[in-house]
């Protein structure tokens, strides 16, 4: 999976530390094994391997010790990158900018750039000098961030940010707001209730281009049948 | 007027060659966030002149696609090629800015388009496997520059997947909205209200994927939280995110303390 890209990253530290050719060839194929983590936190693996290889370099540390490390660290920092990053960061500042997009910001995806890679060229730089200076204790790494917690954090707020947007319907951009049709308050409760209505037919399965294919449907339907003139 | 001007021709060029850049950072370089439909719509919508179309089809088709994960060996769908797609055909369809129910239309046909992006994504990601072989074959230091050839080609197979995608798209696309344009009233009317009507759906999208309740606390606490303030205080859009946002974190913070 990752094997190339880990292997590309880390190939200028094997050529220093290895100028025969053989061990050099030899420590690349190690590196070329399986290998499949978050790219975020793979920083992380990366700097604690550099420094594995150097330690090995000076002969006080085994091969299998190298690869050991790879293979323990990249399934939890793979489960736990997923989790915080894609699972948790990303929705957050994607709704956010889309909540401030809804109400005519158009500066939204500036600030949902800005606000996501803060913390991942943040965290990303660190984790490679966190990883090379504890030599991969992932221990310490998760001591120090709370990442389960911080995920919990941003999935309160980005779900509350959802129900705000629907709260906000009387401000949304033209494009969306259908202020004619209903009063506002009737409207943004019939959101609402549209919302929780498709959550429940979400849980009973369904994908999202069914779904979407489904809402032309019916939006063909009821302006055939006349509801919408 | 020919459907295909020179005009046109070079516009499709362009958006399949910067189109394909931006859709770099989808998976093989920096994962970024550039690539986001929420990035990428606007971006393209700018490049062509009509930001508006972009921003919108960006915001809708980030919400719908935000928590397809590309965890473990599961393929996501390409939301670049559908959010770059359907801003590049809208305005490539209208000279003044693309009308409503134009963009209800290109979404729902770069919608359609998923399933081949995820296919043509497997395809090059098979590829790219082998590419590991090309390395071991080679021996001594020629294996370092075995590596760099062969990373460097896994980058151009994801370019060049994202460049012929476009290809095909764009023209196909601007061919069928040379047909829509001739559809009845009706199905225009029907376009318009898919794409006021496509949020809410993207919103059951997160809070689905986001929340195990049916009826999520947070979720109904931000929208009094807003109607409250927009309807009775008449707060201004922003100030009313700001605040949604602060008491979901108060929200969260007390869950945690409760939780002890």
């Amino acid at each position: 999976m990752q094997s190339l890209g880990f292997a590309y990253a880390i190939e200028p530290v094997l050529k220093k530390l290895y100028p025969d050719g053989a061990e050099y060839e030899a420590r690349l194929r190690c590196h070329l094994e399986y290998f499949n983590t978050q790219p975020y936190l793979a920083s992380f693996i990366l700097g604690a391997v550099v420094r594995m290889e150097e330690d090995r370099a000076l002969n006080s540390l085994v091969d299998n010790d190298v690869v050991g490390l790879k293979s323990a660290l990249m399934a939890p920092l793979g489960a736990l990158g997923d989790s915080f990053f894609w699972g948790a960061l990303k929705p957050l500042a994607a709704v956010g900018a889309v909540a401030l997009i809804m109400t005519g910001y158009w500066w939204a995806p500036l600030l949902f750039l800005i606000f996501y890679n803060v913390w991942h060229l943040g965290l990303r730089a660190a984790m490679l000098f966190w990883g090379y200076n504890s030599r991969g204790n992932a221990v310490e790494l998760m001591a120090k961030f709370s990442f389960m917690k911080m995920a919990k954090q941003f999935k309160v707020i980005t779900l509350t940010i959802l129900g705000g947007i629907i709260g906000m319907a009387s401000d949304w951009r033209p494009e969306f707001h259908a202020k004619d049709a209903l009063p506002v308050l009737p409207l943004m409760a019939l959101w609402l209730a549209v919302v929780l209505a498709l959550v429940a037919i979400l849980r009973r399965g369904g994908s999202p281009i069914k779904l979407m294919l489904g809402l032309a449907v019916f939006c063909l339907a009821l302006v055939y049948a006349g509801v919408i003139v | 007027m020919p459907m295909f001007d020179t005009h046109m021709i070079f516009t499709i060029a362009a958006v399949a060659f910067f189109g394909a850049i931006i859709g770099l950072d989808r998976l093989a370089v920096g994962q970024c966030m550039i690539s986001q439909p929420i990035v990428a719509g606007p971006l393209t919508g700018w490049m062509l002149g009509d930001p508006t179309a972009g921003i919108i089809i960006g915001a809708v088709l980030e919400l719908i696609w935000v928590l397809d994960m590309p965890v473990g060996t599961f393929v996501p769908a390409d939301a670049t090629v559908s959010a770059v797609s359907a801003t590049a055909i809208a305005a490539m369809g209208s000279t003044t800015g693309a009308a409503l129910p134009l963009i209800g239309f290109c979404i729902l046909l770069t919608v359609a388009m998923v399933p081949v992006t995820m296919r043509a994504d497997n395809v090059v990601r098979h590829w790219n496997s082998r590419l590991v072989d090309a390395v071991m074959d080679a021996s001594g230091k020629e294996s370092g520059r075995a590596l760099v050839r062969a990373h460097l080609s896994g980058l151009l197979a994801f370019y060049l997947k994202s460049v012929f995608l476009y290809l095909v798209f764009l023209p196909l696309g601007v061919a069928a909205v040379f047909v829509f344009k001739q559809l009845p009233e009706n199905i225009h009317r029907a376009m318009s209200l898919f794409v006021k009507l496509l949020p809410l759906i993207g919103i059951a999208l997160v809070v689905r994927k986001l929340s195990m309740n049916m009826i999520d606390l947070f979720l109904i606490i931000g929208f009094l939280l807003a109607a409250v303030a927009g309807q009775f205080f008449h707060a201004q859009a922003f100030t009313m995110i700001l605040l949604v946002a602060a008491g979901g974190w108060l929200g969260a913070r007390y869950r945690e303390w409760h939780s002890q």
